[in-house]
């Protein structure tokens, strides 16, 4: 595979304050609420969240994608090696999706076109990006399919011939088969049990490291996040509440959704230990409460926090939180 | 890993690449898959052999002196070795006149199914891509339609445009055309949202390549299927229509209007009902059965 060189030593992904609502007739969902995220060449960024945070249009922003005309890009920019995606021509953008910018699906049972041979459709990528005839192009996916650690011989087999591993397994190998620079994973093992989630995440990591790639791991899965991340978003709501590196989140928490998050978890040491869920739900995003998102499922909310909206503060250089608590004070409330 | 670089370096040369990957191109394993349906091997068969009979009816019987020409002397014959389904009330050999009114069923009904096809499954694929004002004008008009029957609306036709070939095509395939519109626009419906698509989308395939790719393919089985199952319809319509002397005019033979014309003599000569009887049964059987078997090949989640 031939290595692609970024554009200069910026970030390989900016994505500026970027909103997107969903539009219909009777009502607007605000899917995502102004957000930042930037990933360097060769990093990975996770992004967690609860479900309708916001999190896989986020992602599918990032390949123009978002489903049109429903889904509406308000305002911010979307920037990959430098260029906008949202300025690209129709030939940039076919040019862009696949082989720049490349995203795992989240359930391997659908993302695969049940007629059609895995072969043929890992094929798909390498014949439109690196020009290559059917034969030459099966012969790379067979490649491809054996890197993923499926025998090549399977490659004239269908989809409903495979284990859901072993789906997640071509769905991977057709993301990878064009070499992009940004992996987009999209809660690549919701779908899998648990045994095989790991060896997925494996696969995915050590693809990742071998061919330089940048990431952006969308999961609700804490766990996946330490495993394979260098930093972490956490967004609430279209938000992006707090963003830092790994260890600033999961040493050294703020946010009290954040921490939330981490109480939820089951204490491996306490086996008598209750778990402690965050109160309420997720607000129905078509309908914000006024001030921050969070505040009513917040234990520390103040009235501050009912009518305006939180600052983003930088807690340290690479740490940031946006909640009134921590006004201009670096204690460690926790 | 090294295990896989291995296997990859074994597929040195496309030779062996064939050999290894393509042993059996896609016809052929779906010829594969169809053949171990036996009822559908027999449609197959039956459909073969009627239409080898029609398409080489002027080797067998000739039309001017034995199919339309009148024979008062042999009329009303009972089977036998020289008229073996016997002969009419005109003293007409029905198995020649059998084996040319599959000429007329068979081209009227292809002809008028490919017409629906085209019309109704173009509306119908541009009402399920485009959905929305289009897919609603379009599929109301359908719907007015479809609350005809088909019999009534080629009935009305052809009494306003006269009987004539090319007007009963063009009345049976404007009355087929709602329900290809149908089945062409629910099977892109059903494609149209596929994450599979999305999936499409995201490796930079552009629409055409995906509508070509992933819709069209997809959509292929359920109408290969309708359009074997509409062709026996088809010969059932145009029948009927003959029946009632509004289809293919007499004296050319038609099966519909032999069944017309015989049953004044049903009592007597029971054949000849029966044979025009029979092969109006066993085309569309065989039809039916090759339809079913073409689903079935068709759809690679049933392969065993």
């Amino acid at each position: 595979m031939e290595d692609k060189k970024t554009n200069g030593s910026g970030n390989l992904l900016n994505i500026e304050n970027l909103v997107i609502q969903y539009v219909s007739d009777e009502e607007v969902t605000h899917a995502v609420n102004g957000i930042d995220l930037h990933i360097s060449a060769g990093k990975t960024l996770g992004l967690v969240g609860e479900t309708g945070a916001g999190k896989t249009t986020t992602a599918l922003s990032i390949l123009n994608l978002v489903p049109s005309p429903q889904g509406r890009i308000i305002s911010g920019k979307v920037e990959v090696n430098g260029v906008d995606v949202f300025k690209m021509s129709a030939k940039q953008l076919h040019a862009h999706r696949g082989n720049s910018v490349a995203m795992i699906f989240q359930d391997p049972m659908t993302a695969l076109n049940p007629i059609k041979t895995v072969g043929a459709q890992i094929a798909e990528g390498i014949e439109i990006h690196k020009g290559l005839g059917k034969t030459a192009a099966l012969a790379e996916a067979i490649k491809m399919l054996e890197l993923v650690g499926i025998p090549g011989g399977r490659a004239n087999e269908y989809p409903h011939q495979f284990s859901g591993g072993m789906k997640q397994r071509v769905v991977i190998a057709i993301a990878l088969a064009c070499n992009p620079l940004l992996l987009i994973a999209d809660e690549p093992t919701t779908a899998l049990d648990v045994t095989i989630q790991a060896q997925v995440l494996k696969l995915i990591n050590e693809l990742r490291v071998k061919y330089r790639m940048s990431m952006l791991m969308i999961t609700h899965d804490l766990g996946i996040v330490a495993e394979v991340c260098d930093s972490v978003a956490i967004m609430y709501a279209g938000k992006i509440v707090e963003y830092g590196s790994l260890e600033d989140i999961f040493d050294h928490y703020r946010h009290p959704y954040t921490k939330g998050l981490f109480d939820s978890l089951p204490n491996i040491e306490d086996r008598q230990a209750e778990l402690k869920p965050i109160k309420g739900l997720i607000p129905d995003p078509t309908n914000l409460p006024t001030g921050c998102a969070f505040h009513p499922r917040c234990d520390y909310c103040t009235e501050e926090c009912k009518s305006g909206e939180p600052f983003a503060r930088q807690v340290s250089e690479t740490h940031m939180v946006r909640c009134n608590l921590y006004r201009e004070t670096d204690r460690d409330m926790l | 890993m090294e295990a896989n670089s291995a296997n990859t370096r074994m597929i040195t040369t496309r030779k062996e690449f064939y050999r290894k990957f393509r042993k059996k191109s896609i016809a052929q394993e779906l010829w594969g898959r169809f053949v171990k349906n036996k009822t559908a091997v027999l449609g197959l068969a039956i459909f073969i052999m009627i239409l080898l009979l029609a398409v080489f009816a002027p080797l067998i019987a000739d039309y001017d002196t034995v199919v339309i020409k009148l024979n008062i002397a042999e009329r009303l014959q009972k089977p036998s070795a020289k008229y073996i389904f016997g002969t009419d009330e005109m003293g007409r050999d029905i198995f020649a006149r059998i084996i040319y009114g599959a000429r007329n069923s068979l081209t009227i009904s292809f002809v008028s199914v490919a017409f629906a096809l085209t019309l109704g499954g173009l509306l119908g694929a541009i009402s399920g891509y485009y959905g929305g004002l289009v897919d609603n004008i379009i599929m109301r008009i359908m719907d007015v339609f479809l609350c005809l029957p088909e019999i009534l609306m080629a009935l009305a036709f052809v009494a306003v445009f006269g009987t004539s070939i090319p007007n009963l095509i063009i009345s049976a395939g404007l009355s087929f055309s709602p329900k290809f519109a149908r089945i062409v626009r629910s099977a892109v419906l059903s494609v149209r949202g596929s994450e599979y698509l999305e999936a499409a989308r995201s490796i930079g395939a552009r629409d055409f390549y995906i509508i070509i790719n992933h819709v069209i393919i997809n959509c292929i089985g359920p109408i290969i299927v309708q359009v074997t199952l509409y062709i026996a319809h088809a010969i059932l319509i145009i029948s009927s229509l003959s029946f009632i002397g509004l289809g293919v005019q007499p004296p050319a033979p038609e099966w519909g209007n032999m069944l017309s014309s015989g049953r004044e003599y049903m009592r007597e000569a029971a054949y000849l009902v029966i044979s025009p009887g029979l092969a109006i049964f066993f085309t569309i059987l065989s039809l039916n059965l090759l339809g079913d078997g073409l689903r079935d090949t068709l759809d690679p989640r049933l392969k065993q």
